[in-house]
């Protein structure tokens, strides 16, 4: 039976077009309120645990070291985690792992991306060589195009509606709005979202996240340490991982992610919850079809419901899960590695009682969902007070 | 020749059959010997660890299973934009990601049958691409 391990300190930098700033500068933006929120001082880690995911975007080779360094670091040890879009929820995993083993006692978490520096078809471009670049890339698939593949598939056997899929993006928005760390803070109505420009059909502009740059931090900390550390601790107290096809075409359904329901199984069964213990979600938005295909996956509707979900508010606060409440990736935008821990810190902050006007009351189970690629890697964590 | 409208990794000669096999109109996957397990796309090893494996001739008509228009395409394959990609069930099972042409709005959709057939997008490439059968 592994011992509990415990998130202590919570660093958020802005997301955006941050040309004001490396991907260093960023790191050091999440890791100072992450150590002053702790009440410890960089001295005081045992190893840091860096999810970046493209040198690429980052445009240096092996830019965890780069990141190690800047924040002070020293002769500290280091990990470098890449997961693609789950890079983050992977570093949380791998940092969970080292202190569990005994290795270290208190570890800091560092996710951070620069993507803004290339164009959008550049982008693109690098993103569509983390599919299988042997038998779908060469056909000029996107990530959009992915999700567009499961959009089209989820609507022709469910009849998910072109509205729904807005509905997401304009929840997303409306608390983006409200989150001085989001990217794009303003709101967008629901006929904005559906008449926006296509990318790739059935999926238009509104339906896609955001190309950003940030960074978010968290320190974790043994139980032992972490009491010490704090008498508002956050446990970590289930963990779910899973994988998927490389070939999106090799898989059995389009309409969900296989690897999402058997990671959320794991994590509930670690936790000894279910779906209906869970009082706020972060899930990975990366497309709005995605969320919807998350609420099934993870149990909060039935499969083929998630629209619905989506009709009915069920994931706005006051629902029966809210879900993205800080904007999600859509809003708040989604820096690769910077995504999972961003998720950490806003259910911490909830869980804590610290999320203003947006806090969810009384939230004791929080749970996130974090996605790379289009499931080769599902990370689902649960958190409690 | 070059498999694919765009590509970033260096033909093998295990796509070189496949290349060879489409220039001949056929559509070529391998075959397990010790399991059965079937690929298609094509294997150089099999997913048992088996490193023994066989060419067969695949079905050349499918159905397809769902569809994107990509308007927003990578920096490759921006002189293609917009264009149309689905992922089609061979007669068979096994299911392929390839370019849909011969379509307006009103005939693309899921279930349409297709057929499988080669095409040159240019003077150095073959792809093989769904046509409504």
């Amino acid at each position: 039976m592994p011992s509990k391990v415990g998130i202590v300190g919570i660093g958020h930098s802005k997301f955006g077009k941050r040309t004001d700033a490396t991907i260093r500068e960023l790191a050091h933006e999440a890791v100072r309120p992450a150590l002053e929120d702790a009440g410890l001082a960089i001295g005081d880690m045992d190893a840091s645990v860096i999810g970046i995911a493209g040198e690429e975007f980052a445009m240096q080779g092996a830019p965890a070291a780069v990141v190690h360094d800047y924040i002070g670091m020293g002769n500290k040890p280091t990990y470098r985690v890449e997961a693609a879009c789950a890079t983050g929820s992977a570093a949380i995993r791998t940092a969970w792992a080292l202190i569990n083993s005994g290795l270290h006692d208190v570890a800091l978490v560092v996710g951070a991306e620069t993507m803004t520096r290339v164009s959008s078809a550049r982008a693109t471009e690098l993103m569509a060589r983390a599919g299988d670049t042997r038998w779908e890339y060469p056909f000029g698939i996107t990530f959009p195009g992915f999700y567009a593949l499961m959009a089209t598939a989820h609507m022709n056997e469910f009849g998910t509606t072109r509205e729904q899929l807005s509905m997401v993006s304009v929840k997303n928005h409306k608390y983006g709005a409200m989150n001085p760390y989001a990217h794009l803070q303003k709101e967008v109505s629901l006929e904005e979202a559906v008449k926006s420009i296509a990318i790739s059909h059935p999926l238009n502009l509104y339906d896609c996240c955001l190309i950003s740059d940030g960074a978010a931090a968290v320190v974790m900390a043994s139980e032992e340490k972490a009491r010490q550390i704090t008498d508002t601790p956050v446990w970590i107290t289930g963990l779910g991982a899973s994988s998927d096809s490389m070939l999106i075409a090799e898989r059995p359904t389009l309409t969900g992610l296989i690897g999402a329901k058997i990671a959320a199984k794991r994590a509930y069964e670690m936790a000894g919850i279910g779906p209906s213990d869970v009082d706020v979600a972060e899930v990975h938005d990366c497309f709005t079809i995605a969320e919807i295909m998350a609420y099934e996956d993870l149990g909060f509707c039935e499969k083929g419901k998630g629209g619905r979900f989506i009709e009915e508010k069920q994931s706005y606060i006051g629902g029966k899960v809210p879900v993205n409440i800080d904007g999600g990736l859509k809003s708040k935008g989604h820096p690769l590695g910077a995504t999972g821990v961003s998720m950490a810190v806003e259910l911490v902050k909830q869980l804590r009682g610290e999320g203003g006007n947006r806090q969810v009351s009384g939230a004791e189970i929080a749970l996130s969902h974090n996605v790379g690629e289009t499931g080769q890697f599902v990370f689902v964590h649960i958190y409690s007070r | 020749m070059k498999f694919g409208y765009t590509s970033w990794l260096p033909e093998t000669q295990l796509v070189n059959k496949f290349i060879e096999g489409l220039g001949g109109n056929r559509l070529l996957g391998t075959q397990c010997r010790k399991c059965g397990g079937k690929y298609l796309p094509p294997r150089a090893h099999c997913k048992c660890g088996s490193t023994d494996l066989e060419w067969f001739d695949a079905p050349n008509r499918g159905r397809v299973r769902s569809y994107t228009v990509v308007s927003f395409a990578p920096e490759s394959m921006s002189r293609y934009a917009p264009y149309i990609v689905g992922v089609a069930e061979v007669e068979g099972g096994m299911s392929l990601m390839g370019q849909l042409t011969g379509v307006t709005p009103s005939t693309l959709k899921v279930g349409l049958l297709v057929q499988i057939v080669a095409h040159q997008p240019d003077t150095d490439r073959i792809v093989y691409k769904f046509k409504p059968a």
